[in-house]
């Protein structure tokens, strides 16, 4: 897993890195583009991430001490915050599409909704995992001595964050 | 060789290396049309010998990665093959319809071969790799088939492992990516997606999955290495070539009419594909290390180590060398381009289904290793063929570099065929070693037929 | 243990909010460049030391994790820096 999850910080480093070096070269229009964006959307997004990323520590810290039931009622409240990111980057992009805007709009909004529907299926396949850890955890399939796959489900989890905290930052705020 | 059925994989390997032999003449009858231009006119014109070159490339992994599943996926089920019979049926079937097509090229003018195979019913000829008439294409589906429900039936009454999920998860692909193949739009920009679907998604995608869960197969048998290790091996490097590989499609989209934000997506993604190539090469060496027996087949150890080499060599270090957009632009279509071409279908796929042939035929033919000196022959004939194709590569690409700068970097740029003119010593040397190549592969079909004193029997 | 999980949460929304905080007080460019950058560093910290917990992990996914951290968040400053001169 750990060997995926370097891959994929990769990915979006050499994103993060080429958004940032387009943008040498076409401040004015990113600038301008970006004042289109939701910034309010993205911060409620963050909070959500943030918030899911604390809520999976507590998963863990549950089933070590073998709360299987607590366990996947955290993971729960992790996935409700994730299902909400969803539902507001979809308002979020809806919206954009709305106001004929796509991938060949320009260079920014190329990678706005590029890395942003990169990030959101990484949301969803992170869903899909802890989906599969909550089921298992609430069936009792996890115990204080062996539970890791809940550690494994939330590195990956942490990993959809932790590139969020930057994108977020380095997309809607700096400029 | 375990299970009797297995012998059904010796016809497939012995037509592959056949097919392989015509593959490499035809390219040395091109490569000499390159710098004698009339050289066979009007017998075999430049276009039809390089239609016969690559489709019987084609064609003979095709029949090598056939062999190599009805070899590999019995013993990996440990049951015998749900149809011999049916799969041996295929094999005659798939041989006549090939040579049929390969005639085909050669004897009719291809305008009359379309309009006598039905092309106007369904127009699907016309493009590189995927020039066989329709019935041609019709009957490689009808094969492919039969094979998958053959290799299907014994993998899903038998042991299911790791590595013979991964194969048949690839010869699912396999077929299912060349359906793409039936459809040929009039919309120029459309075709090429098409096209590409089948040949990037084929060399760069399933075809890594056949050819690591071959190279995982040979190599437990031969280094004696836990099966979980490999496995864990196998399931990181197809991961990531399924990752990298697919969104890569982009890196041949730079060009074609399609969105611009392609040159961002294929290049990053491109980028990222000699992971899963450099990851077989650590992947072969790691196993071979780490070793708990010394098997007597030398020669297939070889061969296995040297796939892994050339295959990053060919794919992850050529392939990424023109990959990014911003070099691609000036790379596009070039000698450079070929140059990978070679290096990365003869690394790949190529020496991998001679590690599968070099492992299994002793196997077949009732001794565990062949003779010492048929094993010298055979690994001669390893490093002739390898040694000649970094040469052949190598040549390609000084050629490419000058063409690129004569053609289209030069401050006064110079026609196609002038700068062609000027690299023809490159190409020479091209057909030099290209006739080098050919005396390693007669060596290699040599070393089937000396005999000498038997290693031990034992598997 | 928890409890610094918890303190670790408020932290990160706390600087979320200082972040979307000094990119509304119409500051120039320039002033919100290393603040903002200088919190997503500790953000990323947080989540890489604590949440995914590789602070004392086995040494080299640590290092090369947080690596990818300062190096990307380094050069995005590099790059806007750059972009404003
Ligand atoms: C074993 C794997 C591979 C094989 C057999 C292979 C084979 C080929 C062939 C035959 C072509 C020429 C297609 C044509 O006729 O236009 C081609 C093109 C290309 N390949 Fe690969 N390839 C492999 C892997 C890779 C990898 C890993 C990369 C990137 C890192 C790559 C990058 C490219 C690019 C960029 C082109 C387009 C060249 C152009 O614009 O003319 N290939 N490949
Ligand atoms: C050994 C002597 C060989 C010679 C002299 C040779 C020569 C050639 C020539 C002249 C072309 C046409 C290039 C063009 O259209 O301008 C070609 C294409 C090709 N050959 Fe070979 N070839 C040889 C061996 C091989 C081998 C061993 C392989 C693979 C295992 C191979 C794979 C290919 C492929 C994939 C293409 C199409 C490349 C593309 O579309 O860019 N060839 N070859
Ligand atoms: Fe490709």
């Amino acid at each position: 897993m750990w060997f995926f999850i370097l891959a994929e910080l990769l990915v979006f480093g050499v994103f993060f890195l080429a958004y940032a070096f387009a943008r040498t070269r076409n401040v004015e229009l990113f600038n301008a583009s970006q004042l289109e964006l939701d910034q309010l959307s993205g911060a409620i997004n963050t909070v959500l991430l943030i918030s899911s990323s604390y809520f999976v520590v507590r998963a863990v810290d549950q089933i070590r001490h073998d709360r299987s039931r607590s366990c996947a009622y955290w993971l729960i409240a992790a996935m409700t915050c994730g299902g909400t990111f969803l539902a507001l980057k979809l308002v979020e992009f809806g919206a954009k599409i709305e106001a004929g805007i796509s991938m060949s709009t320009n260079t920014f909004f190329m990678f706005y909704l590029g890395l942003g529907f990169f990030h959101f299926m990484h949301v969803v396949l992170g869903m899909v995992i802890l989906g599969a850890v909550t089921l298992k955890a609430w069936k009792g399939g996890y115990s204080a001595t062996s539970y890791g796959g809940v550690e494994t489900g939330a590195a990956y989890w942490h990993m959809v964050d932790l590139v969020w905290i930057i994108l977020f930052p380095l997309i809607y705020v700096l400029h | 060789m375990k299970y009797k059925s297995q012998a059904v994989a010796k016809p497939y390997f012995i037509a592959a290396i056949g097919l392989f032999l015509g593959q490499i003449v035809f390219g040395l009858i091109m490569g000499l049309q390159y710098v004698v231009g009339d050289f066979l006119f009007p017998a075999i014109p430049f276009n039809v010998a390089r239609m016969v070159h690559t489709n019987l490339l084609i064609v003979w992994l095709l029949f090598g990665f056939m062999g190599a599943a009805y070899y590999l996926i019995p013993e990996e089920s440990e049951r015998e093959l749900h149809s011999p019979k049916l799969a041996l049926a295929m094999f005659w079937i798939f041989l006549v319809a090939g040579a049929a097509t390969i005639l085909g090229y050669l004897l009719v003018p291809y305008a009359s071969l379309a309009k006598w195979t039905g092309n106007d019913l369904l127009a699907t000829m016309g493009r590189e790799f995927l020039e066989q008439p329709l019935p041609t294409k019709i009957g490689i589906v009808v094969v492919a088939l039969a094979m998958l429900y053959n290799l299907s039936m014994t993998v899903l009454r038998g042991r299911k492992t790791t590595i013979n999920l991964v194969m048949l998860i690839g010869l699912w692909g396999l077929a299912i990516f060349f359906l793409f193949s039936f459809y040929n739009p009039g919309n120029l920009v459309k075709d090429k997606y098409y096209w590409w679907w089948v040949v990037h998604l084929w060399v760069e995608g399933v075809w890594e999955l056949i050819m690591g869960a071959m190279l995982a197969f040979v190599l437990i048998k031969v280094t004696g290495v836990d099966r979980e290790v490999i496995e864990k091996w196998l399931y990181v490097i197809i991961a990531m070539a399924l990752i990298s590989g697919l969104i890569g499609t982009g890196h041949h989209y730079y060009w074609i009419g399609a969105p611009e934000y392609w040159q961002w997506w294929g290049s990053v993604f491109s980028a990222l594909e000699p992971i899963p190539f450099f990851m077989m090469t650590v992947f072969a060496f790691n196993m071979v290390n780490r070793r708990r027996r010394e098997h007597p087949n030398k020669a297939a150890v070889l061969w296995a180590l040297g796939t892994g080499v050339m295959a990053f060599l060919g794919a992850g270090v050529w392939g990424f060398l023109h990959t990014l957009a911003p070099v691609n632009f000036y790379t596009h279509g070039s000698q450079i381009t070929a140059a990978h071409g070679h290096m990365a279908f003869y690394g790949a796929y190529a020496m991998v289904v001679m590690t599968m042939i070099s492992y299994t035929m002793p196997l077949m033919r009732g001794r565990a290793a062949n003779s010492r000196i048929s094993q010298v022959v055979e690994m001669w004939s390893f490093w002739l063929m390898t040694v000649a194709m970094v040469f052949i590569t190598l040549f390609l690409t000084a050629a490419g570099i000058l063409q690129i700068w004569l053609q289209r970097i030069a401050a006064e740029p110079m026609s196609f065929m002038a700068a062609q003119e000027q690299v023809s010593l490159f190409y020479w040397m091209r057909e030099v070693s290209g006739l080098i190549f050919l005396v390693g592969l007669v060596l290699y079909i040599a070393s089937f037929f000396i005999k000498g004193k038997s290693e031990a029997a034992t598997a | 243990m928890m409890k610094a999980a918890t303190f670790q949460w408020l932290i990160l929304l706390a600087m979320t909010a200082v972040a979307v905080g000094l990119s509304q007080a119409s500051l120039s460019d320039n002033a919100i460049l290393a603040p903002v950058l200088l919190t997503t560093l500790v953000k990323g910290r947080i989540v890489i030391d604590r949440f995914m917990a590789l602070q004392g992990a086995i040494a080299p996914w640590r290092w090369i994790v947080l690596g990818w951290l300062v190096v990307v968040v380094g050069l995005i400053g590099f790059a806007f820096h750059m972009a404003q001169t």
